[in-house]
């Protein structure tokens, strides 16, 4: 990783291998630490608090079975975005239920001040992109809302940068498609 | 939209700031997963035999939160293994508490339908939560309930011991087999044969949000995945050291994230998908490259909607006159909107236009006093999508009531049955009708009523304030059984008479998903029985919820026949409209049988066509008769009806040519206004408009004419103009956004007039006519038709 984008600073890196050693007390000093940040990611992949509790409750668990086979090669932020994406994919499939809809019932999801027009846009804008492809969902979450660099999110996607640019490109197509000539009746 | 605009939204959303408890629930289970997974790196020659390991190893991706919930009901499963393993190894008391609660829970509920067990076919009993690798368990949990109350754990036990361990194992190994026994007793699919642009894949319903937290209830798979499940069963049942994440074959993604983080394939071979509606056959999942976009309704196959084929043109002087029954119904929108929303186009039959139209507010004038509830306002512009046409617009609206409001005695009766079991049915519901309490008097009455398998009262006549009475007894709603509808709207009838009294609105609200299967399922019988009911006083009013099973038709046939509303409440902010900011009109009548007439004087108007009201036509002989039933309307409630019509003269704007034998036939009579019959009194008239209806305490009808004249042509368009005296006199903006919604639901519904009129005309139609929009709800609208865009050119 030659950026070394968010290495986790030193005091993380200890938990963690005090976690991967076995101490269970830094286990959940772990889990805790990063829960919110967890929870933040699966809220924007389903828009749906309660669903977003049970994927970041999944990926916990799984943290506890899965966290050995991190190997500090990375850093352990984009190590858990993929594992609560992978988890978040699993939930949708098991519950055979397609992401979506649930933002455009979402209250929180608006700024309070902001218009109704804004948040029925953001709404709308959200619920599309929920049904967006995975692969394009994922590229389009980690690069324009969470602010990662094409690179960054193809070493969390474990695709190529290009491939990254590509999606963004295409789920930037679609919105625009559906969004784009939004003044144009004003 | 641009880069800066995408990143702003996708930036600002709001994350919900994360709950303590939910956070804490996951740490102790990731804790105890974690021990456990210690503990097994240590002793790894005990793999797969230790009941512990066993145990964990089920640990799946839907435990936890699901399981917990579904602990509380009883039943001790999969996913709740991994609580199991919190006591086993950690020894935390706070599971105690838990099996606590799920032993409390499990000697019933406050309505316990004994008899539900036995109606219930195994594939329609659902319950909240979700099971795992025991998918199967699922269809036999209302047998295995009981059993499981009888091997738990004492309260309060810090640990569970082995023989407990055993005993739930061995109760959870008869309840599959019993399932599997029982075998696939699903209800046949009655699938609507799609027409030529209804076809696609399925698709699961889409998910949904309720604020508050309440509990929302999961999709139930349903029971023809038992084979799925069976092997999946035994997959589980095989030694559980290769489930340990990483090792299964198949695992994906090596490498960065590393066998870790388990990959989705995994999931897919050892879990079965849950299907939350009967389908005939075992799903194929479309790659995921394949979801967008999805440009065609997807048959779930079991909405139901009325047959009816779109208004066309008449002649006038072969049928001068036109009679329809009011409609304030709204359930069309709300289902359009639903689908567009979640990226399906909507049946055409489910496209009702005047249900479109009439779910905006039009400020119409209103008359002052209640002796007259209305005046009819009457405006004619050019069609914007035929040239040479015309539309006119006839529109009431009702008085608002002022004052002290009339006393409510509302009986809910609310269908819990397993279908109802969608986060989208029961738990909305119960929202709703939360919502709904609000609005009324502290000393208005409800009850309540449930059906299923059964029909039982859950809550007797109660004050609205004793609220926590009430909230409770919702509270405590479960669905879970097959459906009598029958038997329920007798007994909610039964119930609102007991409670019956003059002075007030007595109204039963039936809030269903309206797959009524079992008792009174004629429906010219329901329907008889509710008009029949309506004679006494007692109305109904009725809320449909849910999709896949909703059954339009006979919701709108029960609503027209118990003088009430049916709306489609498709979320919580949906119900706050209908049943918060316009509960006056939903709740207070204040004209019943509402019918319209109108003459066309056909020496001004060649053809006409009624947009919309297909399934409110009435007879001519019927307006006058008193005795046949007709729509109503509430407080503040507005009705828009639009006819488009060819003026006599305008040859190429026709659709059908003259007879030849006709007497005189219209292309002959040269009679542009105030030429031939300028001496008739009616020179100027377009059409006759008569309105009759009905008090609510009255049983005779009560007439309102209007001639509609020249005077009523304004300009569609807004115009802006000075003051120049010949400047044309503007359509108002409620004019215009009918139109451009009437327009809307035309081109959904593919109707062939509409074939020149592009969405692109209808936004900005919209736009100019958005108004105030206090509410914004027209707002809505408009992004509605840019998502409808996507579906234009295919």
């Amino acid at each position: 990783m030659d950026s070394g984008f968010w290495m986790p600073d030193a005091q993380d890196t200890e938990l963690i291998k005090r976690a991967q050693a076995g101490d269970a007390a830094a286990f959940e000093a772990l889990v805790n630490d990063y829960y919110g940040i967890m929870f933040k990611m699966a809220f924007k992949w389903c828009g749906d608090r309660t669903a977003a509790e049970d994927i970041t409750q999944e990926a916990c668990i799984k943290l506890a079975r899965g966290l050995d086979s991190f190997r500090h090669d990375s850093a352990f932020t984009s190590w858990l975005y993929r594992l609560v994406i992978n988890t978040a994919k699993d939930w949708f499939k098991s519950q055979n239920r397609h992401p979506g809809a649930g933002i455009e019932q979402a209250e929180h999801v608006a700024a309070p001040e902001a218009s109704p027009d804004d948040i029925i846009l953001m709404k709308q804008v959200w619920a599309q992109i929920q049904i967006l492809p995975e692969g394009e969902k994922e590229a389009l979450i980690l690069v324009v809302s969470e602010g990662l660099s094409h690179k960054e999110a193809a070493l969390i996607l474990e695709v190529k940068e290009s491939t990254v640019s590509w999606r963004i490109h295409e789920a930037r197509k679609k919105l625009e498609s559906l969004f784009g000539k939004e003044k144009k009746y004003g | 939209m641009d880069e800066s605009a995408l990143k702003k939204i996708m930036q600002e959303i709001e994350i919900p700031p994360v709950d303590a408890n939910a956070q804490k629930r996951a740490a102790n289970l990731a804790l105890a997963e974690f021990k456990a997974h210690q503990k097994e790196k240590s002793e790894k020659s005990a793999q797969g035999t230790s009941i512990l390991s066993r145990l964990i190893g089920r640990s799946t991706p839907k435990t936890g939160k699901n399981d917990m919930k579904f602990g509380k009901k009883g039943f001790v499963f999969a996913g709740t293994g991994t609580a199991l393993a919190v006591v086993l190894v950690a020894g935390l008391a706070m599971q105690g508490g838990q099996m606590q609660d799920a032993a409390k829970q499990t000697s019933g509920g406050p309505h316990n339908f004994s008899n539900v067990a036995q109606n219930i076919t195994t594939s329609k009993l659902s319950l909240p939560g979700i099971f795992d690798v025991f998918g199967g368990e699922k269809d036999a949990a209302d047998e295995a309930m009981p059993l499981a109350s009888e091997v738990t754990a004492p309260p309060g036990t810090a640990e569970a011991s082995p023989a407990y361990i055993a005993a739930v194992e061995e109760k959870n190994e008869e309840a599959l087999e019993k399932a599997l026994r029982t075998g696939d007793s699903t209800m046949p699919v009655p699938v609507e044969a799609p027409t030529d642009r209804l076809q696609l894949p399925e698709k699961a319903p889409s998910a949904f949000k309720l604020d508050d937290g309440m509990e929302v209830a999961q999709n139930r798979a349903d029971s023809r995945a038992a084979p799925e499940r069976e092997e999946a069963k035994r997959k589980a049942q095989a030694p559980a050291q290769d489930k340990m994440a990483g090792t299964a074959p198949g695992a994906s993604s090596p490498g960065y994230a590393g066998e870790g983080a388990v990959s989705s394939s995994e999931a897919t071979t050892i879990y079965p998908e849950p299907y939350p509606y009967p389908q005939p056959m075992p799903m194929p999942v479309s790659p995921p490259v394949d979801y967008y976009p999805q440009p065609y309704y997807q048959e779930q196959g079991r909405d139901r909607f009325p047959e009816y084929k779109p208004n066309s043109f008449k002649v006038a002087q072969e049928e001068p006159v036109s009679t329809f029954s009011s409609d304030v119904d709204t359930a069309s929108y709300s289902f359009v909107r639903r689908e567009l929303n979640a990226g399906r186009l909507p049946p055409a039959q489910a496209v009702r236009i005047e249900e479109m139209v009439n779910y905006f507010d039009y400020n119409y004038p209103v008359p002052e006093s209640r002796e007259e509830p209305f005046q009819p306002t009457v405006t004619i512009v050019d069609s914007p999508w035929s040239p040479g046409r015309k539309l006119m617009h006839i529109g009431i609206k009702g008085y608002e009531i002022t004052g002290e409001k009339p006393n409510s005695n509302l009986v809910f009766l609310l269908d819990v049955s397993g279908s109802m079991n969608a986060q989208d049915k029961l738990p909305l519901l119960k929202n709703s009708l939360k919502l709904l309490l609000d609005s009324l008097k502290p000393d208005d009455t409800v009850s309540i009523v449930v059906y299923a398998g059964a029909a039982g009262t859950v809550l007797p006549p109660t004050k609205v304030s004793e609220r926590s009475t009430i909230y409770s007894a919702l509270d405590n709603l479960q669905a879970g059984g097959s459906t009598a509808g029958g038997a329920g709207i007798e007994l909610a009838y039964q119930l609102a008479e007991q409670n019956f009294n003059k002075e007030a609105v007595n109204r039963v609200i039936l809030a269903t998903d309206g797959d009524f299967n079992v008792g009174i399922t004629n429906r010219e019988q329901l329907k008889d029985y509710v008009a029949k009911k309506r004679e006494t006083g007692v109305f109904l009013s009725v809320l449909g919820f849910g999709q896949g099973n909703y059954n339009d038709d006979l919701m709108q046939a029960l609503a027209q026949n118990g003088n009430g509303t049916a709306a489609y409440i498709d979320s919580l902010s949906e119900a706050r409209k209908v049943l918060l900011d316009e509960a006056s009109s939903t709740l207070f009548p204040i004209a019943k049988d509402v019918k319209f007439q109108i003459e066309f004087n056909t020496a001004q108007i060649a053809e006409y066509r009624l947009v919309g009201y297909e399934t409110r036509h009435l007879n001519r002989e019927d307006f006058n008769n008193d005795k046949v039933d007709a729509g109503d309307m509430g407080a503040g409630h507005t009705v828009t009806a639009i006819y488009e019509f060819v003026p006599v003269g305008a040859q190429s704007a026709r659709s059908v040519d003259d007879l030849r034998y006709a007497a005189k036939p219209a292309a002959e009579v040269q009679a542009p206004i105030a030429e031939s019959k300028a001496d008739s009194p009616f020179a100027n008239e377009y059409a006759f408009l008569k309105i009759r209806y009905k008090l609510p305490s009255e049983d005779t009808s009560r007439l309102i004419t209007r001639p509609v004249t020249g005077q009523d042509q304004l300009t569609l368009q807004k115009v802006e103009c000075g003051p120049a005296d010949s400047c044309p006199a503007s359509a108002s903006d409620d004019t215009r956004f009918a139109t451009a919604v009437a327009g809307f639901a035309q081109i959904l519904r593919g109707e062939v007039n509409m074939v020149e009129y592009k969405l692109d005309d209808v936004l900005a139609l919209a736009q100019q006519g958005k108004g105030n929009d206090e509410f914004g709800y027209r707002a809505e609208f408009i992004n509605l038709v840019r998502l409808a865009k996507a579906f234009e050119n295919r």
